[in-house]
């Protein structure tokens, strides 16, 4: 561990310290042990956190850019994903923290690492929440034009600025993104929050409609479609894992979870691993089944990217009411999704105010809801605005820039801590050491290399934005620079024991 | 200054009578029994059977009184009397007698359909408590403290914002002429993380800052009471942890002779009482007798 006495440290001690892993050893009488969830749930944690607006909506995105090769996308997006959860899954069991990728990364590699973490989460996240918005938005607006044969002007449901195609859209507003991400705000305010048994359901809801799609779409079986497999050739394959790595995300929770459960070195793989099969499963027949449906042109129209799932089915059923039931189906489970990812998004930025890189105003609680309303409602208006203002096709690889980025540091950073930290006990450690954390970096910036210079820029911009504030206030204020007792940085870490005085839980 | 109490007829529990003849004899106040019958019509009907109706509502109201009167006389140190009054709502009735007698606070009991020794509140005390402009005591179901009984202690369910601070003096007020000891009660509830999101131990983080925040709230009120002559160690802070308002205020530990006090609402712009979602989870919880106060 770095040095940590009283004195200023030098810049560049500063940038490399690490926030040392301090465990609370506090007695836990409370009943909170007894919480233990099965592989199952886990897994269904996986699911359910992983299969999001993506599928709904990336296939407008992918299939341009790869052709009817987008198959093999997927699979290579789905086994960088396996890859870095199972990564994530070590870290997140040898450092047991609160916290997400930017918590682990400032224990295991410094405060410069977990900067640049921070700002690579946080653009997952918050991206994330404002795209997953606009997804919904298009299938809303199907839903009310097939229900009541009526939807939004356009006025009121694009984005003003014009996508990567560069025509101008007739938007001004999307104001259902806007709209249900503020309603999702006031539910974290009020403490709301989804069960194990709404996750099911959703995972469930998710599940039918897709599976709907699956059997529907190769129901107009078209051989000629898969036509010139290889026809964009390998580049294309890498730019369209890039986009498709996006649904892929939320595999991850598995390891945030994975402490929940009863034996994680068996549990943590199995779940992940089945959460992989049944998601890559069912993308893999989604995708399959909508090139068997429609020729790759039809996913070229951007009329169709809106909403695609509801019209291929609209199309090949010549009958309303299957896309009626998937664009249902769609908003429903999106709804969720949104909720959760802004959730994520509060509770990451709470952590990183809890290290003093940026204001106390974010950490406060109110007495009344007992939530951070400030930090959500900040979040919220900043996620409403992308959701509202940015068309969807920057925000997909915008998302999956930041994760993998963040991944990549995860591999590399359970490389680092098995040589720094031999002895520190890993709940779970990953198979195949060191191939597999290896294999995940490579993979990573395999697809990272195939995304497209705009991203890039975007991604650039943000991560010396974040260092910006970083050097301007983090630094000067970063709780690591006043802290005497080692309980004051302690994490508070419901497993491991418990703050406990006063009332017991 | 008296203490009013809501007396009901055939309720068989005597509980509001029992304390407030305890609060009485803690502040050397006078208590107030008041029953209120069902008030006849205005205009009599030609069989009359309504001046039959006043009648038997005034044969109540006086047994009622004498009932209570009697029930009184069993605590010779407190000066007791007992009267009754017609009228068509309960709560209105009280609260317009209460300000007549000048009262400081209505005593009422707990509804017949909770459990025993729980605080239970029904329609009508609801009503009251969006009516009444002086605060409301609440007695649990049967309550029977000893004949000596007085308030030892009076526990403030204190949350940081405007509205307890305001509460926090005038219970000093009330305990520094009772001689009661002060204690400081905060619920912090943690919610439910939800696993999907990815985050580890989201909730634990929300709530360690929520308890922090608590923590220094009470010790800035423990110091703000110092100042105003409490000593320290008569003063209690509790944070009360849980999943559950329930599961918080289990925890929390309760003697014969504590007195819990809340304020309603603090978001609500009259100044009557209304209870707030808080301060309703609070009282539902509460084994003790209960004070709102507006």
């Amino acid at each position: 561990m770095a040095s940590l006495t009283g004195s200023q440290p030098s810049l560049g001690e500063q940038l490399r310290r690490r926030k040392p892993i301090v465990f609370q050893h506090h007695h836990h009488t409370g009943e909170e042990l007894a919480r233990e969830l099965s592989t199952f749930e886990l897994m269904m944690f996986g699911v359910g956190a992983t299969i999001g607006t993506g599928i709904f909506f990336v296939l407008g995105e992918a299939v341009p850019k790869a052709g009817p090769a987008v198959l093999v996308s997927f699979l290579i997006a789905g086994i960088a994903a396996g890859l870095s959860a199972l990564c994530y899954a070590e870290l997140a069991s040898a450092i047991p923290v609160s916290g997400s990728t930017y918590s682990y990364a400032y224990h295991a590699m410094g405060e410069l690492v977990a900067v640049v973490i921070a700002g690579c989460v946080l653009l997952e996240y918050g991206v994330a929440t404002g795209a997953v918005a606009v997804g919904w938005s298009g299938y809303f607006n199907e839903l009310l034009s097939e229900l009541f044969g009526w939807q939004l002007p356009e006025a009121l449901s694009v984005s003003p600025i014009p996508g990567t195609d560069g025509e101008p859209t007739g938007g001004l507003i999307n104001l259902p993104a806007v709209v249900l991400v503020l309603l999702c705000m006031l539910l974290l305010i009020r403490g709301a929050s989804e069960s194990a048994k709404v996750n099911a359901i959703m995972v469930v809801i998710k599940l039918v409609v897709l599976t709907i799609f699956a059997v529907l779409g190769f129901s107009a079986f078209n051989a000629d479609h898969f036509s010139n497999f290889f026809g964009e050739g390998f580049t294309g394959v890498s730019a369209a894992a890039g986009t498709i790595f996006f649904s892929f995300i939320g595999l991850d929770a598995v390891a945030t979870a994975g402490e929940e459960v009863k034996n994680p070195q068996k549990a943590v793989p199995r779940a992940i691993i089945g959460a992989l099969t049944i998601v890559s499963g069912m993308y893999l027949a989604v995708a399959a089944a909508g090139l068997a449906a429609k020729p790759v042109s039809f996913f070229e129209d951007s009329d169709n990217a809106e909403a695609g799932l509801a019209l291929i089915l609209k199309d090949i059923t010549g009958n309303e009411i299957w896309s009626t039931i998937l664009a249902a189906g769609a908003v429903i489970s999106i709804f969720s999704v949104t909720l959760v990812t802004l959730y994520g998004q509060t509770r990451i930025l709470f952590a990183i105010g809890r290290d003093g890189m940026i204001p106390r105003k974010f950490l406060e609680v109110n007495p009344k809801t007992m939530t951070p309303v400030f930090n959500t409602v900040v979040v919220s208006i900043v996620v409403a605005l992308i959701g509202g203002f940015v068309p969807s096709d920057y925000l997909w690889d915008t998302v999956s820039i930041g994760t993998l980025m963040a991944f990549s540091v995860v591999a590399i950073g359970i490389m680092i801590l098995r040589r720094t930290h031999p002895d520190l006990e890993r709940p779970f450690k990953i198979p195949g050491y060191p191939v597999t954390p290896i294999l995940t970096v490579a993979v990573c910036l395999y697809i990272m290399w195939g995304l497209a210079a705009i991203t890039w820029i975007i991604f650039l911009s943000w991560i010396a934005l974040v260092l910006l504030v970083y050097f301007l206030y983090g630094r000067h204020h970063a709780t690591l620079n006043t802290y005497r007792d080692p309980e004051e940085i302690a994490e508070p870490r419901g497993r491991r024991g418990d703050v406990e005085e006063d009332v017991d839980l | 200054m008296t203490y009013v109490v809501g007396y009901s007829p055939h309720k068989d529990d005597t509980c509001a009578l029992e304390l407030a003849c305890e609060l009485a004899r803690s502040e050397a106040d006078a208590v107030h029994a008041l029953t209120v019958v069902p008030q006849g019509w205005e205009a009599t009907t030609a069989s009359q059977h309504d001046k039959d109706f006043v009648h038997w509502a005034r044969t109540e109201g006086e047994a009622s009184a004498a009932e209570a009167f009697a029930a009184l006389e069993r605590h010779p140190d407190v000066a007791g009397s007992a009267s009754w009054v017609t009228a068509r709502s309960v709560p209105a009735a009280l609260v317009d007698q209460a300000r007549k007698l000048e009262a400081s606070i209505l005593v009422v009991g707990s509804g017949l359909h909770g459990p025993v020794g729980r605080v239970t509140v029904t329609s009508k005390t609801d009503r009251l408590l969006h009516s009444s402009e002086i605060p409301v005591a609440i007695a649990p179901r049967e309550y029977r403290p000893s004949r000596e009984s007085r308030i030892t202690r009076v526990t403030l369910a204190f949350r940081d914002d405007d509205a307890t601070w305001r509460l926090l003096d005038r219970v000093a007020d009330i305990c520094r002429r009772t001689n009661a000891r002060i204690r400081l009660v905060t619920v912090t509830i943690k919610h439910r993380a939800m696993l999907q999101a990815g985050v580890s131990g989201a909730e634990d983080l929300v709530f360690e800052e929520l308890s922090r925040a608590a923590r220094a709230g009470q010790r800035e009120a423990v110091d703000h009471l110092v100042e105003n002559g409490f000593a320290g160690s008569e003063l209690e802070t509790v944070v009360a942890k849980g999943r559950s308002w329930a599961d918080a205020l289990d925890g929390v530990h309760w003697t014969s002779g504590d007195l819990l006090v809340v304020g309603s609402s603090s978001t609500h712009p009259l100044a009557t009482v209304f209870l707030g979602s808080s301060a309703a989870k609070i009282v539902r919880a509460a084994v003790v007798p209960v004070i709102v106060v507006p």
